[in-house]
């Protein structure tokens, strides 16, 4: 483990059963991951790379093996620390978008504030700030459900940044976007590792294998890492 | 069947600890499932339904707590309407022993808010470790509150199938009063030595919760109940009431008095609770709990300001003692 | 509470996902309605008894032979009024007087009117009533009730009795008596006593029984031991004995109304649990995106337990209140001739608003706990919902 390592997985499995099938989605994976680094996880679907971004997240539990970030065992918490630690630290976008279309972009966005008991003039700062950041205050009033593609992705981008986690983790975030808001969302990325935002993105989209600021892009195939592409740090 | 079993009040509280009963039940046989196959270390699909599980036996416990300290009230309220159906009773108190049931579940119900809240307090302080390190204790004491609220269940069916309408029963004037001039208080005190007792061992709570000496602080504490249960019926309540012969702890929960008895027994009960709960988590857990003890000071507080009040208050109208 | 997130984030979702809740506060506000009217009702009418009650006098002293009540000799009387401590000792006469058809009867009440009450309302009564003109002519005092009978049978201004010894004696209706007095005096028919003596055919010196007051509450015991022991034959009735007969009446009847309910509130429960284990599982999805932006199992519980409390509260303001209105204001159509009915006049009584804690507090509590309760497993089972369910 070098010092600068963020996140940290040894050995790490994951299998599901289903009745006396036991399919094994994750294969002795073990990968090291810098800070302000952005790593593109590039594989078909199938290949486990969602489940090994959401094993990152804490939204899942390994099987066996060891998920460390910054240092701290993050495979069995207890919930109140696991959840603790997805609001703190970690940013998450999703495929698709996962927006609360009943309610605003600005209702969206302080979702993952409210159980931090702030008060409600540091959210709404937090909150004004983070649309900023995505480019997207111009829309904060309107309803999620009536944005376009694009202006969800960047509702979604402001909602993973509004806490300040130090790593963002993105689960195909282009697969739903046509290719000048891919572009768009790849510039913000782009920031957001100016900004010293460590970034995992899961994906097949040829866009990113093109990524200048991309410093590895890491292929899985059926549940296993093969290689990577080492780009070196900018 | 007895018309004490058809009163509204009766039925609807009845109901309400069945149902709290049958949701215990539930919560107990997770709590036994999960003494017996809880194992922190795996991280097998079992070990995670028992932590999801632990979560229903924490809900169950917190709406089981909440509604048990409003029903509480109602018992206390419902008994104290009882007395119009039961001869001879004036207040509560009458009813409450119109048989021997009666002061045995009145105590259980004392005695159950209280686990239940250090449960609460035990529950809080695990679930903020990083790996549940008072599980065992929690369960272990939830099995004992859990039996003890059956017991409580039973008692609540007895005491209310078993009161008789045609019996008279014995007003709080002669369950509490003097009679024959015989001494109620325990060895033998007489009122002055009480209310020295009284004040002193308020002053000897205060000074060992600020001064932080845990053991002293619970033992103060418990004699403190046990005096100012005594001196608010024999001393307190008189001023109250208005009357130096009326002793009663039920009577001023009634309109006449403004229900001040839910105040004045309120603000020690649940200010005792608190305080024993923190020495418990101090001496027992080496757990810091300032908070609770703050409270509870601050509620034993309005209890002694409260009483002393309403003897001031009589002495500047009146220009007398009872 | 303003100025914090959660409760602006549970406001918000509260109003814009209404209409989920929208068939559970229905229900809520049928069986709330129901029960708090019938609870309404029987603690009105229980109100006025007590109020009526009280305006009785406090003994009355009966003759019991064989098991039946029969008539008191006027002797007793004047025994009664060598004890000290009671005042106000009056001779009743009274009985049922059957009506042509048999079907329908009065109360007849004979009262001295030379003597001071002992019935406080009796008393109010005569304080209104210009004695010297009543007592001129064979008059009679009445009950809305029995008014409403006589006048729609064609008798207006007054009725014949038929007395048992077969003669005929024609009483002229001189005042009916106030609507307040209703519940008990509907039927009632007052008239002198001596008047009441002759249509029941009884002796000058006979009387139905004798009634006293014993002005100071804690003589009541002793009087009444010394009473009971002047005859072998003789019966003491205090107003509490039948206070209290009242009182297990009315418990009994909403005793019957609640345990019907019961039955009502186990279906209510079923249902619940089946309508809130459906909403919630609609909401996995949107529950497990909540987890994965970093809720808690505790965070999501609390989001439920406000969002549940919030309906409860809502459906039992609206469903108490409704009641008041359809109780007091609307004076209760229907549900009112389930209490009233049975009578043998048809009675008009005005419901006299009553609000106590001990309704309001059993209303929540009935309604409340097995609600709650029904909830409580489905919330649990929609908040540790596995955040990982975003990611699908």
């Amino acid at each position: 483990m070098t010092e600068n390592a963020i996140i940290t997985i040894e050995n790490l499995n994951k299998h599901f059963k289903s009745g006396d099938l036991l399919s094994k989605v994750l294969k002795d994976i073990n990968l090291e991951i810098e800070r302000g680094e952005c790593i593109v996880l590039k594989g078909v679907s199938g290949s486990g790379k969602t489940t090994l971004l959401s094993i990152m997240g804490g939204l899942d539990r390994p099987s066996s093996g060891k998920v460390l970030v910054e240092g701290e065992s993050i495979s069995k918490l207890p919930d109140l620390h696991i959840s603790h630690f997805r609001a703190q630290k970690i940013g998450m976008i999703f495929q698709h978008f996962n927006l609360f279309d009943h309610l605003t972009a600005t209702e969206n966005v302080m979702i993952p504030l409210i159980p931090a008991r702030l008060s409600m003039d540091e959210v709404d700062q937090k909150v004004h700030s983070s649309l900023k950041l995505a480019n997207i205050s111009h829309k904060a009033e309107s309803t999620a459900g009536r944005l376009s593609g694009g202006e969800k992705q960047r509702v979604a981008i402001a909602r993973a940044l509004v806490s300040d986690p130090a790593i963002i983790l993105c689960d195909e975030p282009t697969a739903n976007l046509d290719r000048d808001n891919s572009l768009k969302f790849i510039e913000i990325l782009g920031q957001l590792h100016e900004m010293g935002k460590t970034i995992v993105v899961a994906t097949h989209d040829p866009l990113f294998d093109t990524l200048s600021f991309a410093n590895r892009v890491v292929p899985m195939e059926d549940g296993s890492l093969v290689g990577s592409i080492s780009k070196g740090l900018q | 069947m007895s018309e004490i079993l058809l009163s509204n009040q009766v039925i609807v509280y009845l109901l309400s600890e069945s149902i709290l009963f049958g949701l215990l039940l539930i919560a107990f046989i997770i709590t036994l499932e999960i003494l017996i196959k809880w194992d922190f270390g795996s991280y097998s699909e079992q070990q995670f339904r028992l932590e999801r599980r632990a979560y229903l036996v924490m809900t169950i416990l917190l709406f089981v707590f909440v509604v048990k300290f409003l029903l509480l009230i109602y018992f206390v309220f419902a008994i104290d309407s009882l007395s119009l159906l039961v001869p001879g009773a004036m207040c509560a108190a009458g009813v409450i022993s119109a048989n021997d049931y009666g002061m045995l579940l009145l105590l259980l119900k004392l005695l159950i808010l209280f686990f239940l809240l250090l449960w609460m307090a035990i529950n809080r302080y695990d679930l903020q470790a990083k790996n549940y390190p008072l599980f065992r204790i929690k369960s272990w004491l939830f099995v004992s509150i859990f039996l003890v609220i059956a017991i409580e269940t039973g008692v609540d069916f007895a005491y209310f199938g078993h009161i008789d309408t045609l019996e008279p029963v014995n007003c709080c004037s002669t369950l509490y009063g003097q009679l024959e001039g015989a001494n109620p208080l325990p060895f033998g005190l007489n009122t002055m030595i009480l209310l020295i007792l009284f004040y002193l061992l308020y002053v000897a709570v205060m000074a060992s919760a600020l001064s932080s000496q845990r053991v002293s602080f619970m033992v103060a504490l418990l004699l403190f109940v046990f005096i100012a249960y005594y001196s608010v019926v024999y001393f307190f309540g008189t001023y109250i009431y208005e009357l130096p012969t009326h002793n009663c702890p039920f009577c001023m929960l009634q309109k006449e008095y403004y229900y001040v008895g839910y105040l004045v027994w309120g603000a020690l009960f649940v200010g005792t609770y608190l305080g024993l709960i923190s020495s418990v988590m101090e001496i027992g857990l080496k757990v810091e709990r300032n908070r609770e003890r703050m409270v509870a000071l601050a509620l034993l507080s309005i209890f002694v300001l409260l009483c002393t009040g309403f003897v001031a208050i009589y002495y500047l109208r009146n220009g007398v003692f009872l | 509470m303003r100025n914090s997130p959660f409760f602006h984030f549970l406001t918000l979702e509260f109003f814009k996902e209404r209409k989920k809740h929208m068939g559970v506060i229905a229900i809520s506000l049928v069986i709330l309605f129901l029960l708090s009217s019938v609870l309404f009702i029987s603690s009105s009418i229980r109100y006025s008894l007590e109020q009526t009650l009280d305006q009785e006098p406090d003994f009355v002293v009966q003759r019991i032979q064989g098991g039946e009540r029969v008539s008191v000799p006027t002797e007793w009387m004047d025994r009664l009024l060598e004890i000290h401590g009671i005042s106000s000792v009056t001779a009743r006469v009274y009985g049922r007087y059957f009506f042509k058809s048999k079907e329908k009867s009065f109360l007849i009440v004979g009262v001295d009117f030379m003597d001071e009450q002992s019935h406080k309302a009796l008393r109010t009564i005569m304080d209104e009533v210009d004695l010297r003109e009543f007592l001129k002519g064979d008059n009679m005092l009445v009950g809305g009730g029995v008014s409403h009978y006589l006048k729609s049978h064609f008798y207006p201004k007054g009725y014949t009795f038929l007395t048992p010894k077969g003669a005929f004696k024609k009483v002229h209706l001189f005042k009916v008596l106030p609507r307040e007095s209703n519940l008990i005096a509907n039927d009632m028919i007052i008239v002198p006593i001596e008047l009441a003596q002759e249509i029941f055919g009884m002796n000058e010196e006979e009387v139905s029984d004798i009634t006293f007051n014993v002005p100071n509450d804690d003589e009541w015991a002793n009087v009444e031991d010394k009473i009971s022991s002047f005859h072998y034959d003789l019966r003491v009735i205090t107003k509490n004995d039948i206070k209290k007969a009242y009182e297990n009446l009315y418990n009994y009847k909403g005793g019957i109304f609640l345990i019907l309910f019961l039955i009502t509130i186990v279906t209510f429960v079923l249902i619940l649990y089946q309508r809130y284990s459906m909403v919630y599982s609609s909401e996995r999805r949107h529950i497990g995106l909540l987890r994965a932006l970093g809720w808690s199992i505790n965070d999501v519980l609390k989001l439920k337990f406000f969002e549940t409390m919030m309906v409860v509260i809502v459906a039992y303001i609206l469903g108490v209140g409704l009641a008041y209105l359809y109780v007091f204001v609307l004076g209760a159509p229907l549900l009112r001739e389930i209490f009233l009915g049975g009578a043998n006049l048809h009675n008009v009584i005005t419901l006299v608003p009553v609000l106590n804690f001990g309704i309001l507090s059993s209303i929540f509590l009935i309604y409340a706990v097995p609600f709650v309760s029904a909830v409580l497993i489905p919330v649990w089972k929609i908040a540790v919902t596995d955040p990982k369910e975003a990611m699908l």
